[in-house]
């Protein structure tokens, strides 16, 4: 039997497997010290500080948890939020990921290490990502082997679209539900494979875990039946399914009813039928077999099938039945956008106006994925070639992940482990081959005697540790000379695919091997380089700091969103209630810690329609309504000194079209465009847009900064016409350094019960038109 | 809460700052005068509620003799008159942002430039400071006419004063005896007629404007009393009556509440104040009700009359005493506002329990309930409402909005959160649930005795189970 390159070979089996796991031990260590370390770059480029929106509702939440405990923290109603409809806090939130930090927070303070609550949550989503490696890699393993596994492991680690986001700082659902994700699908394939009720469990509390952290659990609820569903519609109904979905299903879906948020919706809402209707399936299925077993009489066998697809096709038309009565919840709107990508453009432009949930752009899939979105349909093809009841999922999973992060860019985070998956398959079966040193013999060999793990036999573990094996490469690795001939034939027709009796292919030559390996480690270093550039450069920015480079190329920090809240904090009375679009709730409950109006939790659409006509309206017609709603402060993001795009012009026309949902009659989009269908902020726009109160509380005296000069907004490149808008109702109270974030307070209404136009025209020495009495009695004609 | 907090730290500081003065004035009296003057200090101590500084600004041409029944009335009430012309620069009005003067009496009609501490806009800043005003107008025009149209009032064009043939009189018709309202809140009783001359003023729709006095019904508005000559009168009946100033929906003084709690009393006519109208015998002989009515309109100006405030107001739980941060729906919960009126006789604040038709509204966004709030028998002052909490969670807002012609205003803003029940206050057993708890305590019996079944039955094929287990 010829080798490419001789190993050692008095080498006992047991050194060989200890140094072989000592080594994926480090391995993972290492592993996950740097998917550690690269989510760090926030840190250290800016400060520890909570980032984003979302994230600062989560940090509130969790010092409230930390601070008077868990069942205040379940009972917790904010009257500062949704102003003045308050949120019951407890029953609307995941409260996972609170608590998850809620257990650290106290563990560490048991143990006497006093860390501040906020280095906690800003650190938790670097430290679970090390977790989440960790559940890939076992993940990985059932798939093919152990060196698959450290290779998924690495992906997993650094891949930018799981970095996205989980970097530090990055306090949000997603930080911990990956690795949920990840660890509940280990335990469902571990409870698939072995047919134990122990695993299916352990996949049920972990499911609860993950239906506790993430709203996005309805993939799990989802895939899990899917794939029993496929592998019964494959005939490859078993004990083994029955016993791993019956025990998942009953004890997961009883825990996560015990979520206040989720409450009755397994058995109510149409997202969870797939899961019920696949375990009466199976029930269904069981109890067939069960009676055929005992029956041997074909006529009645005849007459069994029969029944049960009556069974089957009643219970589906209950289900049915059920949701015409309204007893099930139809499909929700986000769901519906899942499947037309107009749907929500249409009906819901609260869903539509989020970035997120825009439909992925092709660049996008190369700038989070790199080289893996190349090597993925590579994975899935090898997942063809075995095709065990993991695979099976692993191929589903590919499908089904791909579609809807097509669908939504917030959703590829789903579809990152699977390619990590799929990558580290394809990749290290490449390598494998290449670095396997038995080279096929000339003579043909017929025996196809290796068992089932051959694939995993012959490669081993050698992209760790040149010799070392695996598990079951320990056998073949020491004793390669006698020929693990089947490794070798199962090898090679897992690159090329041979045809029995022809002359056989192989690899033979050092120099092949070279080309291919280095090829292969250039790639895997050009994606730890891509990995790393586009962490730190696109995904570590906090966005409540911004930063830009000085022309000596040094940072530059805009701090203008703090220096505005903290504004408000210091300035001020506590009861003082700031209206803004909803995007910055959470960051004014989080920082100013006043009472707002709407904020990121977007679960009433009247009350941010609301908002967006105030903003909309002139400013009589939003007097009223600010008024009615207690409003003081009312603050808007302007990007138009500074070129920031993000900011609330830019953003107008969602208000308007959100106000234009619920008051179609009073606001229209049409008319905030120029006669000519263009949206424009300068002297030729429309007069509505020039009398919102959005247009006038970013452009006030915005024309005085440049001191006679032609004023210009950098971020529409318009120029804004020399006298700008005047304001009646509001007074400027704040605007930050770089008017990023400006604050006006609503005056009071007029002591003399004028209204405040006449009452500031008065102000300013403008004569009033002299008036008549009314008449009150008409002429007879 | 903050609203009514902030309001009664501001009178008690006031009032602090009164007993002050008050002590300080008393330890220069020598002792020998001590007991003469005991009798005046409780008279001099301040019978406006806001103080008893009073700045006059008088025309060049009226001299305070003109009206010595009326300010000598008022410096018996124990004000402090200071006097000046329009155009004097000192004593200013306000200085530094800070009202100098706790009332201030406009009676110069006729200046049509005045120093610059005195301009419409400073008037009305000085309103909102919560200085009152008392301000004559004539039928010429000044800065003051352009004031009064932010008032809600509609002064005539210029040189068109109130003119009324009847009733028959010796007097030129424009000196009009008018007929006072015996119902006004402001006015202490019925009076008799007062003489009256100067414009009247129609009136924009406003609530808080108090008509005091209003113009007799045959009155109207004219720049000629002869038949002649009386262009305004001429142009108004060729629209057939529209635009003319008549009749007895016009006011000649009227009173004006601001929301902040300042008030302004506008006066057609600074005559009505003379002493001549004062002594000038009415048709039927009699002594003119002017001097009264004067005073009248001086003490509720001054806010002397009519004067309320909200003490304070708590809410409890039913069966508690101290209020709660929050409250749980369908909690019964009461409500208690506490109400004073001034008394300018004692200048004390004294509890009041006369007010009628107060309501309370529970608001979110909208009021979820809008009851009478009556006081409560026994207690004085006191007004409470026991009710239950709307079943809907929200901020809500104890709300008293009470507001009469007449009476300052009573508002009371207390912001309460009500919340759902907390996870251990809902009833933990409910009887619609018995068939669940019927279910799973009949599986769980039925799964124990099925082990025991198990257990304990099936002796006879031992084999059959070990083959099993090692499966």
């Amino acid at each position: 039997m010829p080798l490419a390159y001789s190993l050692p070979t008095d080498l006992s089996p047991a050194t060989v497997v200890n140094a072989s796991s000592l080594l994926r031990i480090v391995a993972l260590a290492l592993i996950s010290g740097a998917a550690i370390a690269s989510r760090l770059f926030a840190v250290i480029n800016f400060e520890s500080v909570i980032h984003e929106f979302d994230p600062w509702f989560n940090y509130r939440a969790t010092r409230v948890l930390a601070s008077e405990g868990f069942y205040e923290f379940w009972n917790w109603f904010d009257p500062t939020a949704w102003y003045p409809l308050g949120r019951v806090v407890g029953g609307t939130i995941y409260p996972g990921l609170m608590a998850t930090s809620g257990v650290i927070y106290s563990i560490l303070h048991g143990l006497n290490l006093p860390v501040d609550i906020r280095n906690i949550c800003v650190m938790l989503a670097p430290g679970f990502s090390a977790l989440t490696a960790w559940s890939t890699y076992m993940f990985t393993k059932e798939m093919k082997d152990e060196s698959a596994g450290l290779l998924a492991a690495a992906f997993i680690g650094i891949v930018p679209g799981y970095i996205s986001r989980s970097v530090a700082g990055s306090y949000d659902n997603e930080a911990i539900a990956i690795f949920l994700l990840m660890f509940t699908f280990f335990l469902w394939i571990k409870a698939l494979k072995t047919g134990s009720a122990f695993f299916g469990t352990l996949a049920a509390l972990f499911y609860f875990y993950m239906v506790a952290a993430w709203g996005g659990y309805a993939f799990i609820t989802n895939m899990i039946p899917l794939h029993a569903f496929t592998l019964i519609l494959m005939g490859r109904f078993s004990s083994r399914l029955y016993v791993a979905y019956s025990s998942w299903y009953a004890i997961g879906t009883l825990a996560s009813m015990q979520v206040p948020f989720v409450g009755f919706q397994p058995v109510r809402t149409s997202e969870h039928m797939a899961a019920l209707g696949v375990f009466g399936l199976l029930q269904i299925i069981a109890f067939a077999e069960l009676v055929r077993a005992h029956v041997s009489s074909k006529q009645f066998q005849r007459l069994l099938y029969a029944s049960v697809i009556g069974m089957g096709i009643l219970g589906g038309l209950a289900i049915v039945g059920l949701t015409y009565k309204g007893w099930i919840a139809p499909w929700t709107g986000r769901f519906y956008s899942l499947w037309d990508t107009g749907y929500a453009k249409k009906y819901i432009p609260i869903i539509a106006s989020v970035s997120e949930h825009q439909p992925t752009a092709w660049p996008s899939f190369f700038m989070d994925l790199q080289l893996l979105i190349f090597v993925f349909p590579a994975g899935v093809i090898l997942c063809f070639r075995e095709l065990r009841d993991e695979h099976v999922f692993v191929i589903i999973y590919a499908v089904v992940a791909s579609y809807f992060a097509g669908v939504m860019v917030r959703l590829m985070l789903t579809l990152t482990p699977c390619v990590c998956v799929c990558a580290a398959v394809a990749f290290s079966s490449v390598l494998d081959t290449y670095i396997n040193p038995v080279e096929p013999d000339a003579v043909e060999e017929e025996a196809e005697t290796a068992g089932d793990g051959a694939v995993s036999a012959s490669s081993t573990a050698v992209s760790t540790s040149s010799g070392s094996a695996t598990k079951k490469g320990k056998k073949a690795a020491p004793a390669a000379q006698p020929g693990p001939l089947g490794g070798l034939v199962s090898t090679v027709s897992a690159v090329v695919s041979t045809k029995k009796g022809e002359k056989s292919r192989g690899i033979f030559g050092g120099d092949t091997r070279l080309a291919v390996l280095l090829n292969a480690l250039g790639m895997l270093l050009f994606f730890v380089l891509h990995c790393t550039y586009v962490t730190s450069s696109a995904y570590s920015s906090p966005s409540v700091v911004l930063a830009s480079t000085n022309p000596d190329g040094s940072q530059h920090i805009i701090d203008d969103f703090r220096e505005a809240y903290y504004w408000l904090r210091q300035n001020t009375p506590e009861t003082a209630v700031v209206m803004s679009w909803w995007d910055y709730g959470y960051q004014i409950a989080g920082m100013a810690d006043r009472p707002t109006l709407v904020d990121n939790n977007t679960w009433n659409n009247t009350h941010i329609a609301t908002v967006g006509k105030a903003m909309s309206s002139s400013e009589e017609v939003a007097y009223p309504i600010l008024r009615k709603h207690d409003v003081d402060y009312v603050l808007v993001i302007f990007g138009g000194l500074l070129g920031y795009s993000g900011d609330d012009i830019n953003k107008f026309l969602w208000m308007v079209r959100i106000a234009q949902g619920v008051w179609p009659d009073e606001i229209q989009e049409p008319n905030y465009f120029t006669a000519k269908g263009e949206y424009k902020v300068d002297d030729g726009a429309s007069n509505t847009m020039k009398n919102s109160l959005m247009y006038k509380m970013s452009y006030y005296r915005f024309a005085e900064l440049f001191g006679g000069n032609q004023a210009v907004d950098r971020v529409r490149g318009q120029q804004m016409p020399k006298i700008g808008p005047t304001l009646d109702y509001l007074d400027e109270a704040f605007t930050s350094e770089n008017w990023i974030v400006r604050i006006y307070q609503v005056k009071k209404e007029d002591p003399l019960g004028r209204d405040l136009r006449t009452a500031n025209a008065f102000e300013q020495g403008k004569r009033r038109k002299r008036s008549k009495p009314v008449a009150r009695r008409r002429a007879i004609v | 809460m903050s609203t009514w907090s902030v309001a009664r730290w501001l009178q008690l500081i006031q009032h602090w700052q009164l007993r002050k003065r008050c002590l300080h004035s008393s330890a220069m009296v020598s002792p020998w005068r001590f007991l003469s003057f005991l009798g005046f200090a409780a008279a001099a101590l301040a019978k406006s509620s806001t103080g008893n500084s009073v700045l006059v600004v008088l025309d060049p041409g009226s001299s305070r003799d003109n009206f010595s029944r009326f300010f000598d009335g008022l410096e018996a009430r124990g004000y402090e008159l200071t006097f000046r012309t329009p155009k004097d620069a000192h004593p200013a009005v306000i200085e530094h942002d800070h009202p100098e003067y706790s009332h201030v009496i406009l009676f110069a009609p006729e200046s049509k430039t005045y120093s610059s501490d005195i301009t419409p806009q400073s008037l009305v800043t000085l309103l909102s400071k919560n200085t009152n005003l008392l301000i004559a107008v004539s039928p010429k025009a000044t800065p003051l006419t352009s004031l009064a149209a932010e008032f809600s009032l509609i002064l005539p064009p210029p040189g068109t004063p109130l003119v009324s043939h009847f009733p028959e009189r010796d007097t030129p018709a424009t000196v009009i005896p008018v007929d006072v309202s015996p119902s006004n809140p402001v006015l202490s009783g019925s009076l008799p007629p007062v003489w009256f001359s100067g414009v009247p003023f129609a009136f924009n729709s406003n609530p808080h404007i108090v008509p005091i006095l209003n113009a007799p019904p045959q009155s109207f508005a004219a720049d000629s009393d002869a038949d002649s000559g009386a262009d305004a009168v001429v142009e108004a009946a060729d629209k057939g009556g529209e635009g003319l100033w008549a009749g007895s929906s016009l006011g000649l003084v009227a009173g004006f509440q601001t929301l902040g709690g300042g008030r302004a009393t506008w006066v057609g006519g600074v005559d009505l104040f003379s002493d001549e109208y004062a002594q000038k015998p009415t048709l039927d002989g009699n002594k003119p009700g002017n001097e009264q009515f004067a005073a009248d309109v001086a003490a509720w100006t001054f806010q002397e009359t009519g004067v309320l405030r909200v003490d304070g107001s708590t809410h409890h739980h039913v069966n508690e005493t101290t209020p709660r941060d929050r409250y749980t729906i369908n909690d019964r919960v009461t409500y208690t506002l506490r109400v004073s009126k001034y008394n300018p006789t004692s200048a004390e604040w004294e509890p009041y329990s006369g007010i009628d038709g107060m309501q309370l509204e529970f608001t979110m966004l909208d009021p979820h309930i809008r009851t009478a709030l009556q006081p409560t028998p026994g207690v004085p002052g006191e007004y409470s409402l026991t009710f239950r909490v709307p079943d809907r969670h929200g901020v809500f807002k104890f709300n008293v909005d009470y507001k009469r012609k007449g009476w300052s205003y009573l508002q009371s803003t207390t912001v309460v959160p009500v919340v759902p029940p907390r996870h251990d206050e809902y009833p933990r057993f409910l009887s619609p649930a018995w068939p669940y708890y019927a279910g799973a305590i009949s599986t769980s019996a039925a799964f124990l005795a099925f082990c025991a079944l198990w257990l304990a039955g099936d002796s006879a094929e031992p084999k059959k189970s070990k083959s099993t287990k090692s499966d």
